[in-house]
């Protein structure tokens, strides 16, 4: 194997991980901070293509321009969900079935409200013309919006880390998550709080399906599809830990694209046998903290 | 008794006035959503089209739908339902392989004849047949067999495939590879890819693709992921390296629809109906009239449920009767129809050992063709298979059947 080559196939895996950890590092948010699993979340990743889509390909808005609106509309939506139905099952008795029921049953209402509006056929963005071209890693060429998204992750990841850690907003957040009566007690609008970040994390969730749009299929059911990848990215890096997740879609990325140079025939049985190589090893994650209690 | 004569004489006396009722399944949410609503749209505009001109023996005809999901289980409860409760005369399409199989076993249990019209594992008419299913489509063995007449004539000697790591994928390339290294021992393999269905990201199997530097990629991708994988490899410039290859679905007209300009000009696909093969009046008119009532262009699978509702109509015609399961079977074995698919001069026919429609394959290639909006490209340039070339022989089906038994 040269090692050219090698490279390229570490940027491939890497570009693969990048949009995983978009999508994931949204769901793991949600949940660290707002105690619920949103099985919905995929959908909001549904939502941002088709939005990128509406705005760049029907309305030809700028491709960049068209992006920012797609991360507005879907953090939107998110809020609404949020807002105007998840509110209202917090601290019930029995709020866990009531979240995968209600989440779930968006799954379906958003699936269907794009069969709506925007039809069952399939939809395609153009990249943006500044990355239509190609990088040359000695005898390969690797597209340059392959490495663009792929910096861009590094970019939000750093941006996060920096967003929760750094600032005032941030602190409140963290605190919020380790002890929710606390903050309310200190006066502090855990509601508001909570909607910022649930809208936050289904924008994240618009991003990357927007930035994936010009690469993949745009289809009602996408979001059902790539749940799955996040949530194994999620538990293998630990539920609610943000830089779990982003170690996770790393790791995830790499032993896909080496599995299928190496072991064709079983190149999607990888994830899984690493998914349970961590769980047996380390049930709460890779960076999970064991007994947590939300 | 007296009550029970009478509301016997009751059911005698309504069913002459009865509708002739089919019990269609096709998905019609998540991905495969177009597919089902294509093939519902045909199936409602064949019906309409016979009701209009007085239906058949005086009765109409009426469709009943249900999401395929595609679950078999789901599926199973719902041609049960639709055979006990609905009274349906027949059921009919199908788009997934599993719930074929499934549902084919109802049929067989309830006496009831099932028109398969686009699920396209070969099992149903083959291993698993039984007297009371009918295929009206394709299978996967006359689009990879007519692939494999092309390839014979093509100077290409290194292949790699890529396929979904499931049933269809995994019967396309068995009925591909062993039929070619016949016809031409010198051909070689040199590497395969099997990512999951609907896998979102195929970066990492392009690469490892263009490292194995095939002549030929054979593609059995399908629908949406098909769009994804062109997609993908375009700027890795992988259409530039080798030849694509795609006999099976890859010319199905909604990747040509959702790919636009960006389809590459020289690729090398087939399907099972083209809009734009064979050209005949037939097909033209099916054409337009289907684009006219829905809005946008059928994709392939439109014109099976199409030509299914008519070759149900046709059987009761010969049959001269909706009731008589046995004389209906008859008349099916033996039926010939033209249809949109059937080039000048050919009627497809009914195999009675298989149970399959006889039906041509055309494969083509990409070119820029924007008479059939928003698609930009459409294939061109046809190499055509008759069906007695790319089937199953009589002595090949009774073998299967025997492995099985």
């Amino acid at each position: 194997m040269d090692f050219s080559f090698i490279i390229v196939q570490v940027l491939s895996g890497l570009t693969m991980a990048t949009v995983l950890f978009l999508v994931a590092s949204g769901l793991t948010l949600i949940f660290g901070v707002v105690g619920l699993f949103n099985f919905a979340h995929g959908s909001f990743y549904m939502l941002g293509a088709y939005f990128a889509y509406q705005f760049i390909s029907l309305m030809d808005i700028n491709f960049w321009f068209g992006v920012c609106l797609a991360i507005v509309g879907t953090g939107v939506c998110g809020w609404v969900m949020e807002y105007f139905f998840l509110k209202r099952i917090y601290g019930r008795q029995e709020e866990g079935p009531y979240q995968i029921l209600l989440t779930y049953s968006f799954i379906l209402i958003l699936d269907d409200l794009v069969k709506i509006i925007w039809g069952t056929d399939y939809k395609s963005i153009s990249r943006p013309d500044i990355f239509m071209g190609t990088i040359p890693i000695g005898d390969w060429a690797i597209p340059s919006y392959y490495l663009f998204i792929i910096f861009l992750g590094m970019f939000i990841a750093g941006g996060i880390w920096f967003l929760l850690q750094r600032s005032n907003f941030g602190r409140i957040v963290r605190a919020i998550s380790s002890d929710r009566t606390m903050v309310n007690a200190l006066g502090i609008n855990v509601n508001l709080f909570l909607t910022i970040v649930f809208a936050f994390a289904t924008a994240l969730g618009g991003l990357s399906g927007a930035l994936a749009a010009p690469l993949r299929t745009v289809t009602p059911g996408a979001g059902i599809e790539i749940i799955i990848d996040s949530l194994i990215v999620v538990v293998i890096g630990g539920l609610g830990n943000f830089w779990g997740a982003w170690i996770a879609a790393l790791i995830i990325g790499q032993v896909t694209a080496f599995g299928i140079l190496l072991f064709p025939r079983w190149s999607i049985l990888f994830i899984y046998i690493v998914m349970a190589g961590v769980l047996i090893i380390r049930p709460e994650g890779l960076l999970g903290e064991a007994n947590k209690k939300g | 008794m007296a009550l029970l004569v009478l509301s016997w004489e009751v059911v005698v006396a309504l069913g002459a006035e009865k509708d002739i009722k089919i019990g269609c399944l096709f998905p019609t949410t998540g991905r495969a959503g177009r597919y089902g609503l294509d093939a519902m749209e045909a199936a409602k505009m064949a019906a309409e089209e016979i009701n209009n001109k007085g239906g058949v023996l005086g009765k109409k005809i009426e469709l009943l739908f249900t999401d395929e999901k595609p679950d078999p289980t789901f599926c199973v409860r719902v041609a049960k339902r639709y055979i006990l409760e609905d009274k349906v005369n027949f059921l009919m399409g199908v788009v997934s392989s599993a719930v074929g199989l499934a549902v084919t076993e109802v049929s067989k249990e309830h006496k009831v004849i099932f028109v398969g019209t686009s699920h396209a594992t070969t099992k149903t008419s083959v291993e698993n047949w039984h007297p009371y299913y009918f295929r009206i489509g394709a299978n996967t063995i006359t689009g990879m067999r007519s692939g494999a007449l092309f390839a014979e004539k093509k100077p290409w000697k290194k292949y790699y495939y890529i396929g979904p790591d499931y049933e269809y994928g995994q019967v396309q390339w068995t009925d591909f590879w062993p039929f070619l290294k016949k016809l031409r021992p010198d051909v070689e393999g040199v590497g395969e890819s099997w990512p999951k269905l609907y896998e979102p990201d195929y970066t990492p199997y392009i690469t490892a693709i263009m490292r194995g530097n095939p002549d030929v990629l054979v593609s059995g991708l399908w629908g949406g992921d098909t769009v994804a994988f062109i997609k993908q490899a375009e700027p890795y410039g992988l259409f530039n390296k080798m030849d694509y290859f795609h006999p099976d679905v890859g010319g199905n007209y909604e990747v040509f629809e959702a790919l636009g300009e960006k389809m590459p000009k020289g690729l090398i696909m087939g399907t099972h109906h083209h809009l734009n093969w064979p050209d005949t009046d037939l097909n033209k008119e099916y054409v337009k009239k289907f684009r006219d009532k829905v809005g946008h262009y059928p994709i392939t699978i439109g014109a099976n449920s199409y030509v299914g509702v008519y070759f149900i109509t046709k059987a009761i015609e010969e049959a001269g009767s909706v009731d008589n399961v046995e004389a209906l079977v008859k008349a099916m074995e033996g039926i010939k129809i033209r249809t949109p698919l059937d080039p000048p001069g050919y009627t497809s026919w009914m195999r009675p050992l298989t149970h399959d429609i006889m039906q041509w394959r055309a494969i083509g290639v990409t070119e820029p063709n924007d008479k059939y909006p928003p698609a930009k490209y459409m294939l061109g340039k046809w190499i055509v298979f008759p069906p007695e070339k790319i089937i199953p022989s009589d002595k090949e089906v009774m073998e299967l059947r025997t492995k099985r038994k």
